[in-house]
């Protein structure tokens, strides 16, 4: 989504491309910064702070990094806690970091990811030590570390349900140009087939807002928080009748919206064909992952590696740049379809990062994102920290250090 | 043991086969309702005694607790709060399902049951509707050789108390049961009367009590009941079922569902259809009112809960469990009769043994039958049984208190038992000494209270002291004395009683009589 729901109002893009460079802050295009974490990110690329964290359900963190040119990791779920975290889509939250360089991103992650009781859904550390250990010697081989390390252990998988036609033929030009530098150092670049993504995006929304309209049933102004008071001379012995005006004034149109949805889907009629069907397509998602890997999945109990598979994937993280704040690409169904290309990360609980991949025709920033088999985040970083290294010498590049200074100067002279 | 599918229900049905076969059992023919027969199935739900609730740390509340003070975050369903399973709670209702001969699941999960009402603090009750803990079991009634079979088990939440000030017009919420656990025992529709229902009912709550999963005390709100009842023409199939929601006691239980009878046989009767409803009770009129119809009943959308990963239960964790938990009732009854005690001893320690209070989080009370078997390890059980049943609990009795208000230990009634099966002290001085203890309260053992009462009995080489006794009694009861003498050999045993009443109990009662006899002969 886009971020233009909150109650502040929507988030601007800080974002400044190079044509823009003399023009002041009022006057430039805004554009979304991405949502839902789009504050957290725009806080990140204005250079107000090192890191932010964001929660991701289905892209909230990668899809902001992206049009924001920043880092944004959501990790494998269960690594990180969500005790404290108000919940969502319990079995899609993950606590998500974003961030100027892949360093600070994993400086925050490595001090965050550890087990916890309180989560019922954590990762114990045996599984976190079993998924550690199946790419271990991969990172060994890689030595990341050297500034032309040696990739030809490293098999990248391209995923081809991954480009479809609505996506911006310069990302895909930007794309291009990472897997370019990739394969000079040797990895080898496979492509694989996820058959099930065209109905990830369909799920994801049945399962999210089902799971949101369970989450939500809590806010009714008798515990805790805003309560509105039914007008005088309601029938108060029906609970829905005094909640309804608590839950309508707190709860913005969007969400009012989404809870509406979730709480069809979970009706007797409907349950079969959206819920549980949704589910099944879950199901599918999380076997495309599995067979497209060669690293095993730690949380199964016997999960056979596929010889041929690949040991990551890479593929655009949105089908187009930010898009401006007062056009069509803000309302109807646009805002969903932004999430296509990070929702079935999510549905399978996979590690996924998104990182600054130079720019499109327009001059913003396109993200690309790394995906991971469960539990491999050490390996997706690594290679994302390759990926930051070697785009260092990109020209159409903006570092963000030079960003923030002329965004500094600007607002001085202005 | 004998399975075969109900025709009217797709379960399979294991039936013993000594027992009654359940769907053709002979209609009842009951004076009250001629012509017609009864069909009453019943949901329990009864309050795990765990310490803490089912997903929270919070301790469970005990009633007359302050409100709203054995309440965590989430039990409140503040934002941000996760559930963590309880796993005394898994055990008690491992236990229970044991007792009721139901097969615990190897793998079960849990739902949530959304609706809105300010006594759910999140909106939903996590449940497990779909993939109870246990499917299937029996409980054999007290009488009538009648078998009720279980449908389920499963775990849930209970919900928050909510109170209604008529004064004010509000609703008072009260968070500390909000979360505690609960166990729901689904019935099959297997009983035919309100007198086989009420003794389901006390059969099941004796069985909960004696495992230590629950108090089952249905007026303290431990133990809560759903009856259905529905009515039909004998060899015809069930009728429609009405539920009846919020009974208080087994007595109002049995009036309500006779009342409900009544009111769907005049129904069909009459020519008209039983609407199938949801019906409370209400005790001054003794009848039932409708709660709601099936249209109004609101539909739960369950959605398995995305928190809670399913439990996995093994083979070996059900047979600790099958060992450590306490005895069962048919069991106990079994083991006091091999001792040796008599069918009404075993009854009188049995009743006694039941009133025991239930340990928490399943922990064995001490009870009668408890107490029992730890005096008689090396004693025999009889001597035993009698000084409980008839001194201790007579002695309890004319204070006017029960088993529980017992101050005397084991150790103490075992050394004073041992210490008149030794001939130390007479069976006299044995009483008097329990009594002494009840009375004080004290701690000490019965050997050092003996002698600090001067209560030794004395050796049988004594017999000077015995003399002295029996000719002061002779003196003092000249008249009994002729009596005797004239060969009036009953009046003795006065002679014999004021003997033990001048040696305070000393005296070996035999000894005394021998004595007597001697000097009164001559």
């Amino acid at each position: 989504s886009l971020n233009v729901n909150s109650v502040h109002g929507p988030v601007v893009n800080p974002y400044r491309t190079l044509n823009e460079k003399l023009i002041p802050w009022a006057k430039r295009e805004r554009r979304s910064a991405g949502g839902s974490s789009g504050g957290s990110a725009a806080a990140v690329a204005a250079g107000m702070c090192d890191a932010a964290l964001g929660t991701d359900t289905g892209g909230s963190v990668r899809l902001p990094a992206s049009y924001c040119g920043i880092t944004g990791l959501k990790p494998s779920y269960g690594l990180i806690s969500r005790w404290g975290v108000v919940s969502f889509a319990d079995s899609l939250d993950c606590v998500g970091v974003l961030g100027k360089s892949i360093d600070t991103v994993k400086i925050v992650f490595d001090s965050i990811s550890s087990y916890d009781p309180k989560d019922p859904t954590a990762a114990t550390p045996c599984i976190r030590g079993k998924a550690q250990a199946s790419v271990e010697a991969l990172i060994s081989a890689l030595d990341t570390n050297t500034s032309k390390p040696d990739l030809s252990a490293l098999r990248i998988g391209i995923p081809q349900e991954y480009f479809p036609t609505e996506l911006d033929t310069t990302i895909v030009t930007a794309v291009r140009k990472v897997l370019k530098r990739l394969s000079s150092l040797g990895a080898q670049l496979i492509p694989v087939s996820l058959p099930s993504t065209p109905y990830a995006l369909s799920a994801y929304y049945v399962i999210a807002s089902a799971e949101a309209s369970s989450n939500l049933a809590r806010y009714d102004g008798v515990q805790y928080g805003t309560r509105s008071p039914p007008l005088p001379g309601t029938d108060k012995s029906k609970p829905s009748n005094v909640y309804a005006h608590t839950r309508s004034a707190g709860f913005g149109a969007e969400v009012q919206k989404r809870i509406l949805l979730g709480t069809y889907a979970l009706t007797a009629d409907a349950f079969d064909n959206y819920f549980l069907q949704a589910q099944r397509v879950r199901q599918l998602v999380k076997s495309d992952f599995d067979s497209a890997f060669r690293v095993p999945n730690a949380r199964l109990s016997s999960s056979p590696p596929n010889a041929d598979g690949v040991d990551i994937l890479l593929h655009p993280s949105a089908i187009r740049t930010a898009p401006p704040l007062d056009s069509d690409a803000t309302s109807g169904l646009d805002p969903y379809l932004q999430d296509v290309m990070t929702v079935p990360a999510s549905l399978a609980g996979l590690p996924a990062l998104s990182l600054p991949a130079g720019s499109a025709a327009d001059g913003w920033p396109v993200g690309i994102s790394i995906v991971g088999q469960w539990g491999s985040d050490e390996l997706v970083l690594r290679i994302g920290k390759v990926i930051q290294r070697t785009a260092d010498t990109d020209d159409s590049y903006v570092p963000l250090e030079e960003l923030a200074q002329s965004l500094y100067l600007l607002e001085h002279i202005a | 043991m004998l399975i075969r599918r109900c025709p009217w229900r797709s379960v399979q049905l294991h039936q013993l086969w000594r027992l009654r076969q359940i769907h053709t059992r002979e209609p009842i023919h009951d004076k009250r309702w001629p012509g017609w027969e009864v069909v009453v199935g019943i949901e329990v739900h009864a309050q795990i005694k765990s310490r803490r609730k089912l997903f929270s740390e919070s301790f469970t509340s005990r009633p007359g607790e302050i409100p709203n003070t054995t309440v965590s975050p989430y039990d409140a369903a503040f934002p941000g709060t996760l559930p963590t399973l309880n796993p005394k709670c898994v055990e008690l209702a491992v236990r229970t399902a044991l007792a009721l001969n139901s097969e615990v699941q190897f793998r079960s999960a849990f739902d949530r049951k959304h609706y809105f009402y300010s006594d759910l603090p999140a909106g939903y009750q996590i449940t497990q509707r779909y993939s109870p803990l246990a499917n299937g079991g029996y409980l054999k009634l007290s009488r009538g050789n009648v078998a009720v079979g279980i449908t389920q088990i499963q775990l849930e939440q209970d919900t928050a108390k909510s109170t209604f000030d008529g004064l004010r017009r509000t609703s008072l919420i009260d968070l500390n049961r909000a979360g505690s656990g609960l166990m729901e025992i689904v019935s099959e529709p297997d009983m035919r009367s309100p007198e086989e229902a009420a003794d389901y009912v006390r059969t099941l709550q004796a069985v909960l009590r004696a495992v230590g999963s629950s108090d089952g005390n249905m007026e303290q709100g431990s133990f809560r009941c759903d009856v259905n009842v529905s009515v039909n023409r004998p060899g015809e199939p069930h009728g429609t079922r009405c539920e009846i929601k919020n009974l208080n006691s087994v007595r109002f239980m049995m009036v309500a569902i006779t009342s409900e009878v009544f009111r769907h046989i005049e129904l069909l009767e009459s020519g008209c259809l039983v609407p199938q409803e949801t019906r409370g009770f209400d005790e001054d009129k003794a009848e039932t009112f409708k709660l709601r119809s099936k249209e109004d009943s609101p539909d739960y959308r369950y959605m398995p809960d995305p928190n809670l990963p399913p439990l996995l239960i093994s083979e070996e964790y059900i047979e600790v469990i099958r060992k450590t938990m306490p005895e069962l009732p048919d069991a106990t009854r079994a083991r006091l009769l091999n001792l040796g005690l008599s069918e009404r001893d075993a009854d009188v320690l049995m009743t006694v043994d039941s009133g025991r209070e239930v340990g928490f989080d399943g922990e064995l009370g001490k009870g009668a039958v408890a107490y029992f078997d730890a005096l008689a390890q090396h004693r025999d059980p009889k001597v035993v049984v009698n000084w409980m049943t008839h001194e201790l609990l007579g002695q309890l009795t004319v204070r006017k208190e029960t088993f529980s208000d017992n101050p005397i230990s084991v150790a103490q009634l075992g050394e004073l038992m041992d210490l008149v099966q030794d001939g130390k002290i007479t069976g006299t001085s044995g009483k008097s000494l329990l009594k002494h203890i009840i009375t004080n309260r004290s701690s000490a053992p019965p050997s050092v209270l003996a002698q600090e009462l001067s209560l030794e009995a004395i050796s049988g080489n004594d017999t000077a002291t015995l003399q002295t006794w029996c000719a002061e009694t002779i003196e003092a009861l000249p008249e009994e004395a002729e009596a005797v003498r004239r060969g009036n050999p009953r009046v003795l045993n006065k002679l014999v009683g004021k003997v033990m009443q001048l040696s305070r109990g000393r005296a070996n009662a035999q000894n005394a009589r021998v004595v007597l006899n001697d000097i009164l002969r001559r």
